[in-house]
């Protein structure tokens, strides 16, 4: 069948160009994108232009840029008004973000003046989660030569344009990627989610109107610009267009983060990374980050990385990171590794979570160490209802679904695994 | 009027009220936690949940859409809503737990999840009996629980502060604390810390939890995690009476609770007025019950060859009017910003009687002392009731000079300390004392020692320093009965009957005095003076409609929230 991503293997990567050293401001060249919105296009002309490219959000949920854009209130000279760069990535099997950072800053930066002008903010928080170091401080250094170079900071290149942009290092827990959590902890608050609404694009940091958007979606704005909308929509699969960050990483040979259209097969992908290693045969991938359901091997035939494709197939896109995992893979222990993680991230303010996401563990746990029972199973899943939908924000969900589906999907894994029973225990889908 | 359906029943409403308080202002039982009306909202219990549906506008015309018997076309919102964060509006519909299955299990399950870690203690937890968690639990919660593994453990014993201790693993992360620390009070001293299960509030490093209002978020907590240090395993709910009354230690008035066990005063907490202290007590308000129980007098005393001995009460009356009588003119009375309208009105009335001089009220000022909230630098009740009826606060220094001078042979104190408020030169003159605490330093000086209800004890009005009058009804009995206190007993508590356990007629704790206004009276009987009143109701009836400052104010308009004087 066509793959959706066409001509995959003489694709020109944008994001992530094979240069050298890259992140010298010298490599990456002269902000050109940002010189060309300022000249010739007025912030709702380039809102227009990234709608109509079909960008849609890198960070997880798939929501469209440009709409999302539009949302903002209009201009009130009294009111600050912000963007905000989402650089907390702690999504397990996703590591996008940082490979963006670390090679190529500048396009990150030239995406966020972008932005900040179509929705005529001033200023940038670009919120970098606080275990990337090493890169935060890479990202100051390359900032500070941006603003020596005034592609930053006051009347951007003689455009009378200013904006400036405030790196902030994270508070080290994956609940502050959630974006208004992130805006709480940007406050200098506990990271606690807030509830919605109100929206961020009514009240978001410190209650002024922001956007808020992922590192990668802005990366995206720099070519959108310079290239046009067409050129990007025409790109990969038309309902989820532009190029992909693909994070691969599980048994395969080449794990690594890998630029190519959107709207790649699964397999294709799965060559890509140069197929499972020692020629196992493969079990199962999660496409898009830990918290999409799991797709067992035989569901991925003609799947390819775009959100139709994949919800048909049973699953999401997410953060395109795909992990692939071989025959020898025991499920449950990778479900309890899982409901380990999202056990210890639950920042603890919903009760169904707080204390769902531990008790899962613990049934889990057991199973994986031979004492569960098969009614623990059903129990497994009545808690996912208990979960999911309940909740201030979507970690309750996103720590949900894994289980349910992992179960759903490899149940025999799991029954295998508990324990004979001595007296007969009914189970729903036995 | 736009209206809502809530449970198949129709309410009109107006403005944009919450879900959740509109159900609970009419009478629709909604179970919670988190949300708390004078506090921000971050509906993070999730045990609000309710099922709402809103009409659907056609995109085209923006008519309501409507089915074909007419009805509009109801769209439910695809997840359930936690209605303490949702705001009505217009032809919205609701389904509450009763109406509907959903909304019951999801509430059900709710509960089913706080309680896998919470640790059950309610045999020896202070909150059980009131507790939201335990009642919500029985009413909605599930017959038992699926958990079978370890509990989460916290730290069962933080001092947070100085009246303040927690029981970690007792905490449902409400945040109610937090939020008050930082939205009502603004000390941010509190904060959650660690995160998921382990969670709980806490000082922030080196913070010490010592605002002066610390106290309220015991009860605010709906779970008995923040217990207080002074209260903390001293009685279980259901053995205390709750009686509403007033603070007295300040000039607010502060409306509170008073809880009894067999005549002692074992804890206040603040009884909502939204005229006075909203939901607030601050701390020294709710420890100063202590006057209450301890220090008390045995009996009346008179003074014999030098030295005070109990006599009854009618041989004290009888001296203290022998002594009003040999004075005549030359007797001195000091009213009392600490004694109710009432008794300072009959003091007035006795002063007349004899011909004496009212010197005016003892003030009790401590500059400086007042927030603008509910301190206040007057740390009496009743300074403005006494300045309604004409009194002005006593010049010490004038007075000392006059007893000095041998001006006057009798000083009649109602319900205050004299000495300690600097009047040294007793030396000369008889004192007649009506007093609460042997601690006063007046005693030692008195002929006659009359002991007086206090406050806890009395019926009575206070009027506070915004002039709001005020009525405390008896909380614990005394000895010396009374039919009109007698009468009050049953009907003030909370209740109207108390609980079984707090035995008032039980000997061991009644302290042997009368109110003021059974003194005074007696005292102008042995006279042959009349006073004929049958209780404080009648006397106010009379001050209300005679003294304009005291306009309307009589015990039926005061009932438990007071009445606003009119302004003077
Ligand atoms: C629990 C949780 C964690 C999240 N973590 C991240 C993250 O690390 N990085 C990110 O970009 N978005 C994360 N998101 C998604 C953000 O809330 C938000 O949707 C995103 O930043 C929006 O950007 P986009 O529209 O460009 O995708 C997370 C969401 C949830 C619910
Ligand atoms: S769903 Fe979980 S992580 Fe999200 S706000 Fe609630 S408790 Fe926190
Ligand atoms: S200690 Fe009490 S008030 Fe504070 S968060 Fe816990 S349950 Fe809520
Ligand atoms: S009361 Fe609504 S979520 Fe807690």
């Amino acid at each position: 069948m066509a793959a959706k991503a066409g001509n995959w293997q003489s694709y020109k990567r944008v994001l992530l160009p094979p240069v050298r050293d890259l992140h010298r401001l010298s490599v990456y060249g002269d902000y050109g994108a940002l010189r060309k919105a300022l000249a010739r296009y007025s912030p709702k002309e380039v809102t227009e232009i990234v709608k109509a490219s079909g960008l849609k959000g890198r960070g997880g949920a798939g929501f469209p840029t440009g709409l999302k854009w539009s949302f903002m209130p209009p201009v009130d000279p009294d009111v600050p008004r912000f963007l905000c760069c989402n650089g907390d990535e702690s999504e397990p099997g996703t590591y996008k973000d940082r490979q963006l950072m670390e090679f190529n800053p500048h396009q990150i930066f030239e995406g966020i003046l972008i932005s900040n002008y179509a929705i005529s903010a001033k200023a940038c928080y670009l919120y970098i989660r606080g275990e990337f170091a090493d890169w935060i401080t890479l990202m100051e250094e390359e900032l500070d030569k941006a603003y020596a170079a005034n592609f930053v900071g006051e009347n951007i290149m003689g455009s009378g344009f200013s904006a400036d942009i405030i790196l902030h290092k994270g508070a080290g827990a994956y609940i502050c990627g959630e974006e208004t959590s992130l805006m709480e902890s940007l406050e200098g608050k506990r990271a606690y989610p807030r509830i919605k609404p109100p929206f961020p694009a009514q009240s978001g940091i410190w209650g002024y109107p922001t956007t808020i958007n992922n590192a990668d979606t802005l990366a995206c704005v720099p070519p959108i610009i310079a290239h046009g909308a067409e050129w990007f929509a025409a790109i990969g699969a038309p309902d989820h267009p532009g190029p992909l960050l693909y994070g691969i990483s599980g048994h395969v040979n080449r794990p690594g983060v890998y630029e190519y259209p959107s709207g790649m097969l699964i397999t294709d992908l799965l060559e890509v990374a140069h197929g499972m290693r020692a020629d196992k045969k493969l079990k199962a991938v999660v496409p898009g980050g830990a918290s999409v359901p799991v797709l067992r091997a035989d569901m991925i035939d003609g799947v390819t990385m775009d959100a139709n494709s994949l919800r048909a197939a049973g699953s999401m896109l997410g953060t395109a990171g795909l992990l692939f995992l071989d025959e020898d893979t025991d499920m449950v222990s990778f479900l309890r590794r899982v409901t380990r993680f999202y056990h210890h991230e639950s920042c603890g303010q919903c009760t169904p979570c707080r204390d769902g996401t531990g008790w899962m563990e613990n049934l889990v746990t057991r199973i994986d160490e031979g004492q569960g029972n098969t009614r623990d199973l059903d129990l497994l899943l009545d808690l996912c209802d208990q979960m999911e939908g309940r909740t201030v924000c979507a970690l309750a969900d996103a720590a949900a679904w894994p289980v349910r589906n992992t179960i759903k999907r490899f149940r025999a894994d799991f029954e295998a695994k508990c324990r004979k029973a001595i007296w007969a225990t009914e189970t729903k889908a036995a | 009027m736009p209206s809502v359906t809530i449970d198949g029943r129709k309410y009109e409403f107006e403005g944009h009220p919450r879900l959740l308080q509109f159900c609970l202002d009419h009478g629709i039982e909604v179970p919670h936690f988190c949300y708390h009306p004078s506090m921000s909202v971050p509906a993070n219990c999730r045990q609000c949940l309710v099922d709402i549906g809103a009409p659907v506008r056609s995109r085209a015309t923006g008519e309501l859409e409507r089915t074909e018997d007419g009805e509009p076309v109801i769209r439910y919102f695809p997840k359930l809503q936690t209605s303490c964060s949702h705001t009505l509006a217009d032809g919205q519909v609701v389904h509450t737990s009763r109406s509907s299955d959903k909304v019951a299990r999801a509430q059900q399950d709710n509960l089913e999840l706080m309680l896998i870690n919470h640790p059950l203690d309610c045999p020896i937890c202070d909150q059980a009996g009131m507790c939201p968690l335990q009642i919500q639990a029985y009413k909605y919660g599930p017959e038992g629980s699926r958990f079978e593994f370890r509990k989460t453990h916290k730290p069962k014993k933080v001092k947070l502060g100085p009246h303040v201790v927690l029981d970690a693993e007792r905490c449902i992360n409400c945040t109610r604390c937090t939020r008050f620390t930082d939205e009502i009070s603004r000390s941010h001293q509190l904060t959650i810390i660690d995160r998921g299960v382990k969670n709980y509030p806490l000082t922030p490093p080196g913070l010490v939890f010592d605002d002066p209002y610390s106290m309220n978020v015991i009860d605010l907590c709906p779970v008995g995690a923040l217990t207080s240090a002074d209260f903390r395993f001293q009685a279980r709910i259901w053995e205390m009476s709750s009686t509403p009354s007033i603070i007295t230690a300040s000039a607010k008035g502060s409306n509170c609770y008073y809880w009894v066990r067999d005549n002692l005063i074992l804890r206040v907490t603040p009884r909502p007025n939204p005229e006075v202290n909203d939901f607030w007590l601050p701390d020294e308000d709710r420890l100063a019950y202590r006057c209450f129980n301890e220090d008390r007098p045995g009996g009346p005393e008179i003074r014999e060859d030098g030295a005070r001995q109990g006599a009854t009460w009618e041989a004290a009356c009888a001296r203290a009017a022998e002594l009003l009588s040999a004075a005549g003119l030359r007797s001195v009375f000091l009213a009392s910003a600490l004694a109710t309208v009432e008794d300072n009105y009959l003091l007035m009335a006795l002063a007349r009687m004899t011909g004496g001089t009212v010197a005016g009220y003892l003030p009790h000022i401590a500059p400086g002392h007042g927030d603008g909230w509910l301190r206040t630098d007057e740390r009496a009740p009743n300074g403005e009731g006494c300045r309604r009826l004409g009194l002005g606060p006593a010049d010490v220094d004038a007075l000392n000079e006059q007893i000095a001078k041998g001006e006057y042979d009798v000083l009649y104190v109602l319900e205050d300390d004299p000495v300690a408020a600097g009047l040294s030169e007793l030396g000369a003159v008889s004192v007649i004392l009506h007093y609460h605490n042997t601690t006063n330093r007046t005693l030692s000086l008195a002929d006659v020692a009359l002991p007086a209800a206090t406050a806890a004890e009395t019926i009575g009005t206070f009027v506070n320093v915004d002039g709001r009058a005020q009525r405390v009804v008896p909380a614990k009995a005394i000895r010396g009965a009374h039919r009109t206190l007698m009468m009050h007993m049953g009907l003030s508590r909370a209740d109207r009957h108390g609980t079984p356990f707090d035995r008032w007629h039980n000997e061991s704790h009644l302290i042997n005095c009368k109110p003021s206004w059974e003194l005074l009276p007696a005292v102008a009987g042995a006279m042959g003076h009349r006073m004929d009143y049958p209780g404080p109701r009648q006397i106010m009836d009379e001050v209300s409609s005679t003294v304009p400052a005291f306009g309307g104010a009589t015990h039926k308009a005061m009932g438990l929230a007071g009445v606003k004087l009119p302004e003077v």
